[in-house]
């Protein structure tokens, strides 16, 4: 049985908040800061470091746009993030098989 | 702290499945459009029956009609287009409905219009056309939104159309009325009311 290489792990992903937030954009099409925020239960300070994080890797696009003259920001998952985000889950899927 | 992951791969996976699954039923839908629509062709209906009454249907019925569903149509992308500014996410789901509709309205303008204009059907044919595109609109809408009773609304819209497929008059009119109340306006209000029910549009 071939072993699991821990190097394919992305680290980029590989964190609470980050998978989280991952899964939520995979789900819808796009959303807006406080709707990740309610979901990932995080704080605003902690949720921007992980969504810059997410967006200098490519794996989340960034828009911001006003809404009755309040600034909203809404995120999107790109085409790299989607297929990085595939990977990770197959990564702990094939963790996961071996043992069964 | 936020990459002690002691879990496991098992527990992980499943937390990632629940979050999507969650997300996946965001509430972004709104019946203010069946609210607004429901009240708008009611208002059309009983007044042309009227104009029915007292005769002057021949002139003014399809000026009625030729007006306020061009206004109404304008009126329901700005509502849209600025409930979709207010939205917190949007999803596949909301973007398949959206095109459902949009495709369902121009089928019903060109079933309203076109079909008796061109000699294909008489006039008092629109309704149980309408309703019978308005059965396919309720199915797919609540097939897409989770929603059962929504779904089965489309049997409501069907039988009615074969009543007024096969008991032709100016009663159709009050009969399609009747369905609009029952079956659009009710909804919508109820769409509504669930809306307001879920969590996460609490604090929108």
């Amino acid at each position: 049985m071939k072993e699991f290489d821990y190097q394919q792990i992305d680290d980029v992903i590989h964190s609470r908040i980050r998978t989280a937030v991952m899964a939520v954009l995979v789900a819808v099409e796009e959303a807006d800061f406080i709707f990740l925020k309610e979901k990932v239960n995080a704080t605003d300070g902690n949720l921007s470091v992980h969504l810059k994080k997410l967006e200098d890797a490519g794996y989340v696009s960034v828009k911001k746009i006003f809404v009755n003259r309040k600034p909203v920001t809404r995120y999107r998952i790109t085409a790299k993030g989607f297929k990085a985000f595939e990977k990770y889950i197959e990564n702990l899927e094939s963790i996961i098989k071996p043992k069964k | 702290m936020e990459n002690n992951r002691n879990n496991g791969p098992e527990f992980e996976l499943a937390v990632i499945r629940k979050i999507m699954e969650d997300s996946r039923h965001t509430v972004e839908y709104n019946g203010i459009h069946f609210i607004f629509w429901g009240v708008l062709v009611t208002f059309c209906l009983i007044t042309n029956y009227f104009m029915i009454l007292d005769g002057s249907a021949d002139k003014y019925s399809g000026m009625l009609w030729a007006i306020l569903m061009p206004l109404g149509a304008v009126a329901d992308f700005v509502i849209g287009w600025k409930l979709g500014e207010k939205n917190k996410v949007s999803t596949f789901a909301g973007r398949l409905l959206g095109s459902l509709w949009l495709a369902s309205g121009i089928a019903m303008f060109m079933f309203g219009f076109l079909g008796p204009i061109s000699g294909a059907y008489k006039p008092v044919f629109i309704s149980p056309v309408i309703s019978t595109a308005l059965g396919i609109s309720y199915f797919a809408s609540g097939s897409i939104q989770q929603l059962p009773w929504l779904r089965n609304l489309a049997f409501g819209w069907w039988a009615g159309a074969a009543l007024m497929f096969f008991w032709p008059g100016k009663q159709t009119l009050l009969v399609f009325a009747v369905m609009m109340l029952f079956l659009q306006v009710i909804p919508g209000f109820i769409i509504n009311r669930n809306r307001r029910k879920s969590p996460e549009l609490k604090q929108a």
